[in-house]
């Protein structure tokens, strides 16, 4: 009888054991998931470069013949330079795994920073580092390609006194216009719903009667959480596009939509938040301000709302973390499109968007889409901490001990 | 002495005034706050009737009653028709939240007690954090780590048992994914409310002779029976509501009832989503009556859970 319940105890608690251990291994899998797929193409280029490349096919303009471009720039053993041309080129390999020829330096008198878009003759180009180079067609003899690598490449040119056309596509593959328009919404948002949400908590904490009015007002703002975000997108869709299209020169789904849509979203978070660091401010504070001779506003204003600063601190830094993670209502509310050059008049993705817009694209870019989470976790996930030191020392400060 | 008086008493008025209106105000920032639950809820209404209502260019009124019970979507652009229905969406919607829950609430619940009662503090601590960081992770990340490793590992299963699968989008993908989002909601709530059944309960249990483990899942579970349904009721919310991460991994079924795990499905939310980078007239309009079906869904089931909860009833916890 004892043994069997024994038995039955000990295969209970190894249930409970694996049970607890399984979201362990989910976080591990998906930090481990995302950081060895993205973490190879994770450097400075990813954030400065814009997402299009585009190509050009592009001749001499105004040439006069090769020259001699010395310079005292070291290269690697993989990187050749020409002379003549004062252009050094190396090998590399792009996302799919095909060889490619990069530009690694230009001369300041290359005759490669002064081209010419062939067919729109008034385009003036010029060849950059990390432009890629796809080929160089002669005159006299076969083109140079990159299939043939970046010695071939520079061989071929040094034997040549002029060259018929070129044809090369910038660097694309970087976040930037993401990581811009998240930085705006991150602003936007945060100007409209941080007076807003910190007002109204105000309201509910200091001044409001505790009657009915006020429980209905508090219950109202708690419903907000429920709501999926799909549907807040569809509601910044149907009502802040509209709105923003009439009042400012945008024609369609914007960043100043999609700014007042997060608001609502992160309203009733702003609020809790807020409310909950009023509370702890003690009632003396609040008494001996009144009996000094300060009246309501001067209270709430310089004694109150100070003391609750790390509260709305921390308010702040869940919703950053939430702006950031905000995907569904986005799509929506500021569109899919990815852009190099960001307006707040127009549509644009932030980074989670730009996540969803690739993996939905045919063929999905897994390797971009967990470069990009690899930012984002560590942003949100450092929030996340702060937010657990701030709260900490908030409740040191007032005397009270967890629990 | 008599206008230093006569200033103080302006001085005094003015400082009212300035009271008063500072806190209408701040009442108006309260008011509006809570006033949007409405202005959604009436958008949405009056945006998703209209497919109802209208001859929506030419393509001729939705019938409501096909569009609730009907099981083929359109897309109305290419068909040019208004056949749009969600009636499978909204059962394979339940099925498959229904089918997460079945994953993440035992996880969930005895995630919750092992922090709660079962493990030695330091490594309480850790799993805390550990759950806190889950649920902190935005929602399109577990739709990428579905993407990128649940899909495949579905899509071997599927091969082993001779299942042809697209690529591994599936509802056993969705629930996988579903079920992985909603265990640090389900634990975190629970650990609360198992935290908080009094110690009395606990020490008679055990003053009875029961083992710890009897206690723990005969006295303290069922104790925190309420707080626990809670926290099922918030993941199935949270369920019914996801959509960038499930639409990774769903697969896009526009026709039929289907409840084949291995196979692709669709649900409210990834519908809504569907095409959206290019859509206009019907096919625009025609997401927001969705939108009104998902709520309604979500209310019901909300109702019927707490109903459930009601009627299961409570022991007592203080």
């Amino acid at each position: 009888m004892l043994n069997s319940r024994r038995k039955k105890d000990l295969i209970l608690q190894s249930i409970t054991y694996m049970a607890s251990f399984i979201s362990l291994f989910v976080l591990i899998s998906i930090l481990l998931f995302v950081f060895l797929n993205g973490f190879k193409l994770l450097n400075m280029d990813l954030i400065t470069h814009n997402f299009e490349s585009t190509s050009y096919i592009a001749d001499l303009k105004d040439f006069t013949g090769p020259g001699v471009f010395n310079t005292n720039k070291d290269f690697d053993d993989h990187t050749y330079y020409s002379t003549k041309w004062g252009i050094a080129l190396s090998d590399s390999e792009n996302l799919m795994g095909h060889t490619i020829v990069l530009v690694t330096y230009v001369h300041e008198d290359s005759p490669f920073n002064d081209l010419r878009n062939k067919g729109v003759a008034t385009q003036d180009l010029m060849l950059d580092v990390d432009y890629e180079i796809v080929r160089i067609a002669f005159d006299d003899g076969p083109s140079a390609l990159s299939i043939q690598g970046a010695q071939n490449m520079i061989q071929v040119l040094d034997t040549k006194t002029t060259f018929r056309e070129l044809e090369y596509s910038t660097s694309g593959g970087g976040i930037r216009g993401s990581i811009i328009t998240t930085l705006y919404l991150i602003g936007l948002t945060l100007l409209i719903a941080l007076p807003v949400g910190v007002g109204a908590a105000l309201y509910l904490n200091e001044y409001a009667p505790k009657n009915k009015f006020t429980k209905a007002l508090r219950n109202l703002i708690e419903t907000l959480t429920g709501v999926p975000s799909i549907i807040y997108g569809l509601m910044g869709l149907a009502l802040f596009v509209p709105i923003t299209i009439s009042l400012t020169k945008a024609t369609g789904a914007n960043l100043i939509s999609g700014a007042l849509t997060l608001s609502v979203i992160l309203m009733p978070v702003i609020i809790r938040t807020t409310e909950e660091s009023l509370k702890v401010v003690p009632d003396d504070y609040r008494h001996a301000s009144l009996a000094l001779g300060g009246n309501k506003t001067q209270t709430t204003f310089k004694i109150v709302l100070p003391s609750a600063f790390s509260g709305i601190l921390t308010a702040t830094l869940l919703a950053i973390g939430r702006i950031i993670g905000e995907s569904a209502a986005l799509v929506f509310a500021v569109g899919t499109a990815i852009k190099d050059h960001v307006s707040i008049y127009d549509k644009s993705t932030s980074l989670s968007v730009h996540i969803w817009a690739m993996m939905t694209d045919e063929p999905a870019n897994i390797e971009l889409s967990t470069t990009i989470a690899i930012i984002i976790l560590v942003i949100v996930l450092s929030m996340n901490l702060s937010i657990k030191l701030i709260s900490k020392r908030l409740l040191r400060k007032y005397g009270v001990t967890h629990e | 002495m008599q206008s230093k008086i006569h200033i103080k008493q302006t001085q005094k008025r003015h400082n009212q005034w300035l009271d008063n209106a500072i806190k209408y105000i701040l009442m108006g920032f309260a008011i509006l706050s809570s006033s949007f639950i409405f202005i959604i809820a009436g958008v949405i209404m009056v945006k998703g009737v209209t497919p109802f209502i209208t001859n929506n260019g030419g393509l001729g009124r939705v019938n409501l009653a096909d569009f609730l019970t009907g099981s083929t979507w359109l897309i109305g652009e290419s068909f040019n028709s208004n056949l749009y229905a969600v009636g499978f969406l909204i059962i394979s919607t339940l099925f498959i939240a229904f089918l997460s829950l079945l994953i993440s609430f035992p996880v969930g619940v005895l995630t919750a007690l092992f922090i709660a009662k079962i493990a030695p503090k330091k490594l309480a601590e850790t799993l805390r954090t550990v759950i806190e960081m889950l649920a902190s992770i935005p929602s399109i990340i577990y739709g990428l780590f579905g993407a990128g490793i649940i899909l495949k590992l579905v899509y071997d299963f599927s091969t082993i048992l001779g299942f042809q699968s697209k690529g591994g989008n599936s509802i056993l993908s969705s629930v996988l994914v579903l079920a992985i989002m909603t265990i640090p909601t389900i634990a975190s709530i629970s650990e609360v409310a198992i935290r908080s059944v009094d110690k009395s309960i606990e020490h008679g249990s055990l003053a009875l002779g029961a083992s710890k483990t009897q206690t723990h899942f005969k006295v303290v579970l069922t104790s925190a029976k309420s707080g626990i349904f809670t926290s099922a009721i918030l993941g199935i919310g949270r369920v019914l509501g996801e959509a960038t991460a499930v639409s990774l991994v769903a697969g896009g079924r526009r026709s039929g009832i289907n409840f084949n795990i291995l196979d692709t499905t669709s649900t409210l939310t990834t519908m809504m989503l569907e095409g959206m980078k290019e859509t206009t007239g019907l096919d625009y309009d025609i997401r927001f009556s969705v939108g009104i079906v998902l709520m309604i869904v979500i209310l019901i089931t909300n109702f019927t859970l707490n109903y459930i909860k009601r009627k299961v009833g409570n022991v007592d916890v203080k």
